[in-house]
């Protein structure tokens, strides 16, 4: 085989962004369990750890943009290439939403909003992401189209639970409302940015599609 | 169709320039691409031999006016053969054999009836190496207008300056235009060249790897103009730079060993999503 060392700077560069994958992935999970578990360490240790990932980001954007100036990649190895310098700036951007779900789980009240299930919303959606990555990881298309179906559930379900936080807002007492106001905002936040995470997984699942099947159905 | 060029050269070339005895017009008989550009060139079913050696294998191919097509593939592939037979330059290998049919604005080329000569002023020719003549650069351009008649019938000093302008050479050689072509730097000799082939006003310019003796900043210019040339021109160009052949084409042809054409496609789909797998390890550097 021609170009032996290119061909090894593809593999590196694929095994690269598994792993930062796996990193952000973990730090998410440690993220959902200390707002969970009102864990403040835990979540100050996803807070202090982004900079690792965020330099992680920008050495791999780097790895792209040489294979790109030095081989000027074409046809399967262009998408590659392509699609990878995508997602791992919605990795990246993973990363930065588990800072915010630490940074939720150091501010939350507790049990204020029983029937919205954060961890529910935060495991399914970087549960989706870890499906994408599969997906990218295997080249396997049809799971993409998978991941793009979850997403349309967890979009009604963070829409649900939306709505019974506003609600408990409208419902309140006129002095409550005052107290209950950055509770409810903070909490709209979290079901915000976790419903995010799981766009950032159909973003991946898209590029993938691309990749493989050079299909931009998921793009939009 | 077989034919044995060789045997119809001596007659053919030595006719009194007058064009086809069937004359071809831009116009006549032209087919149509499902890209809507006019094709201009058509094989079906071309093949190549030399002696018994096949270096065109059956290839089958529609080329579209005014838009730059390039031909890309493994050394021995076949390409420049194919590129020699759209204007006969392979009747000038005595052990060449042609079989299927090349049109010409609907024209079989290897009918009986074609001057290559004529066939050559509507289908010009750029060498690898640039190749001027030792000449002034003036005469270089004027050269095939006065062998093939025409320097009586249109204002010479004229031509020879569309055609420099043409070939972007104008500006820098207009005061020195009774100085040698051979003087000149290997881009603007090959300018020149490309000058001399567009000055008898073809259709179609050939161009068999017109960069790769040149440095980068030459060749630059020669792309750029290569994308010029479109405007007015179908252009057909060999390139063994892949890079190359992304750049400046709209079409892609690849062949592979053995003289097939295995795919042709706008040059964007070609690169970034090859139909064919030996193209996709052919382009990505898997193979060859």
């Amino acid at each position: 085989m021609a170009r032996n060392e290119y061909q090894q700077q593809l593999e590196t560069l694929r095994a690269d962004i598994l792993e930062m994958s796996a990193v952000v992935c973990g730090r998410f999970r440690q993220a959902i369990d200390a707002y969970e578990a009102k864990d403040d360490e835990l979540a100050q240790e996803v807070i202090d750890g982004d900079y690792e990932i965020n330099q992680l980001y920008l050495d791999l954007e780097q790895d792209c943009i040489e294979l790109f100036a030095l081989q000027q990649p074409v046809a399967g190895d262009l998408r590659f290439i392509a699609a990878s310098f995508k997602i791992i700036t919605d990795l990246e951007r993973i990363a930065d939403l588990a800072v915010n779900l630490g940074e939720y789980a150091q501010q939350a009240e507790r049990d204020r909003y029983p029937d919205v299930d954060i961890t529910h919303i935060g495991t399914e959606t970087i549960g989706m992401v870890e499906a994408a990555m599969a997906a990218y990881a295997d080249e396997d298309s049809q799971r993409t189209y998978d991941v793009a179906a979850m997403d349309d559930e967890i979009d009604a379900y963070c829409d649900r639970t939306s709505r019974i936080v506003v609600r408990d807002l409208l419902d309140g007492e006129t002095e409550a409302v005052e107290t209950l106001l950055d509770d409810v905002s903070r909490m709209l936040l979290t079901i915000r940015d976790l419903e995010r995470v799981g766009d950032h997984a159909v973003n991946i699942a898209a590029r993938t599609l691309y990749m493989v099947d050079n299909d931009d159905e998921l793009i939009y | 169709m077989s034919n044995h060029p060789s045997r119809e050269r001596s007659a053919a070339e030595s006719s009194d320039n007058k064009l086809i005895q069937t004359e071809v017009h831009a116009d006549a008989d032209s087919d149509q691409t499902n890209s809507s550009a006019k094709t201009v060139v058509r094989a079906e079913g071309l093949s190549v031999y030399y002696d018994d050696d096949r270096a065109l294998n059956d290839v089958t191919i529609e080329i579209p006016e005014h838009r730059v097509t390039a031909m890309i593939g493994p050394s021995g592939c076949g390409k420049s053969t194919f590129l020699r037979s759209i204007n006969r330059m392979n009747d000038r290998i005595p052990a060449a054999s042609v079989e299927g049919e090349l049109y010409f604005h609907g024209k079989n080329v290897y009918d009986d009836d074609v001057d290559p000569v004529a066939l050559r002023r509507k289908i010009g020719q750029v060498f690898q190496a640039p190749n001027p003549f030792p000449k002034s650069i003036y005469d270089n351009v004027a050269y095939g207008l006065r062998v093939q008649g025409q320097a009586d019938e249109v204002d010479l000093d004229s031509a020879v300056e569309r055609a420099l302008r043409g070939a972007a050479l104008w500006d820098e050689v207009k005061d020195q235009l009774d100085e040698s072509g051979l003087d000149l730097s290997g881009g603007q000799q090959q300018r020149l060249c490309i000058a001399r082939a567009i000055a008898t006003d073809p259709e179609v310019v050939l161009m068999d790897e017109p960069t790769s003796a040149l440095d980068p900043v030459a060749a630059s210019k020669i792309e750029d103009l290569i994308a010029e040339l479109a405007e007015e021109y179908t252009v057909i160009i060999v390139t063994h730079n892949m890079q190359q052949a992304a750049r400046i084409s709209d079409r892609t042809a690849v062949f592979l060993t053995g003289g097939k054409l295995v795919e042709f496609d706008d040059t964007a789909t070609v690169f970034e999503d090859p139909a064919d797998d030996r193209v996709e390890d052919y382009i990505t550097g898997k193979f060859g």
